[in-house]
C-alpha cells in the first residue's frame, strides 16, 4: 500500500506521470521505496531545499502506522554529472 | 452581442464557443473551482489507497479554495494520522496538494487543506496563545516571543495581536520562524 501510495502522491506532481516508478526493497532497517522519475521532473519532486521530497516522506511515514520506512528519490542520471 | 469583458460566472450549460481570447485565464472563479476539483481527485485517491474513510467538501470563500477531509466517525485514527503531530502531516499533503494543482493547471495555489476540523481547533488554540502573549506583554512591558509557528499560523496570530492593539512581527529564518510580540509604540 505504502509503495502505491507514494506512486499516486508523485505521478500527481509531476509531467510525466507515466515515467514514475516505485520500487519497495525490504533490509533490516525497514523499507526502502526508491522513487524514480523523468529526469525533467527530478528537481519537481526534491523541490526547493528538498522540501516537497520532505513532504513526501512525512505523509508516508504518517502512512505507515509506526513502521520504519525510507523514501529515496534516485537520480537515475547522477553518473552522467 | 458582445464577448468582451464579460463579468459572469460561466454557464455550465452554455454554448462556450469562442476561441482561445474568451478563455485567456478563465474567470477567477471557475479557475478555483478547477482547483478544487484537482485537489479532490488527488486526496480522494490516497484515502482509497490508504484505505481510510472520509469524505471531501471544497469550498470557494473570499478567493480562496479551501478542501476538508472530514469523518463521519469522530474516533477515526486513520484521519488523524492525517494530521500529525502540530499538524505536520497536515502540511506537507497540503503541500503536495498545490503541487498537485499547479501540475494540472500551470498556475499556483492558495487551497487551504484541513483534516478532521483541525485547523479550527488549533484556530482558537493560537488566539488563545495569542491573547496569552498579549496579556503578558501588558503587564510587563516586555517583548514576548512564541513558538515557531507555520506562515498560515503566523498569519492567524499577527491579525488577532493587531485585533488587540499590539505589534507583532516575525523574527528567524525557516523553521525557527517565530513571532515577537511587543508594546506598542504609543
Amino acid at each position: 500500500m505504502l509503495a502505491e501510495a507514494l506512486e499516486h502522491l508523485v505521478r500527481g506532481i509531476v509531467d510525466n506521470p507515466d515515467d514514475v516508478r516505485v520500487a519497495a526493497k525490504n533490509n533490516r532497517r525497514g523499507e526502502t521505496l526508491e522513487v524514480r522519475v523523468h529526469q525533467e521532473d527530478l528537481g519537481r519532486v526534491i523541490g526547493r531545499q528538498g522540501r516537497t521530497a520532505r513532504a513526501l516522506r512525512t505523509v508516508v511515514a504518517a502512512l505507515a502506522d509506526g513502521e520504519p520506512v525510507r523514501v529515496d528519490v534516485v537520480d537515475t542520471d547522477r553518473r552522467r554529472g | 452581442m458582445t464577448v468582451d469583458n464579460e463579468e459572469h460566472t460561466p454557464d455550465p450549460g452554455g454554448t462556450a464557443s469562442d476561441d482561445d481570447v474568451a478563455t485567456d485565464g478563465g474567470t477567477k472563479a471557475s479557475r478555483l473551482d478547477e482547483e478544487g476539483d484537482v485537489a479532490a481527485d488527488y486526496l480522494e485517491e490516497l484515502l482509497d489507497i490508504a484505505d481510510i474513510d472520509g469524505d471531501i467538501d471544497i469550498e470557494v470563500r473570499s478567493g480562496r479554495t479551501y478542501i476538508s477531509i472530514v469523518s463521519e466517525d469522530r474516533s477515526d485514527a486513520g484521519l488523524s494520522s492525517l494530521v500529525g503531530r502540530d499538524g505536520e502531516v497536515l502540511e506537507a499533503l497540503q503541500e503536495l496538494t498545490r503541487l498537485s494543482v499547479l501540475t494540472a493547471t500551470d498556475s499556483r495555489s492558495r487551497l487551504v487543506l484541513d483534516v478532521d476540523g483541525y485547523r479550527d481547533r488549533r484556530g482558537r488554540e493560537l488566539a488563545k496563545i495569542a491573547q496569552d502573549a498579549v496579556d503578558t506583554v501588558k503587564e510587563t512591558g516586555e517583548d514576548v516571543a512564541l513558538e515557531p509557528m507555520s506562515a498560515y499560523e503566523r498569519k492567524i496570530v499577527h491579525d488577532v495581536v493587531a485585533d488587540l492593539g499590539l505589534l507583532s512581527e516575525s523574527e528567524g529564518e525557516g523553521a525557527a520562524r517565530h513571532i515577537v510580540v511587543s508594546p506598542s509604540d504609543d
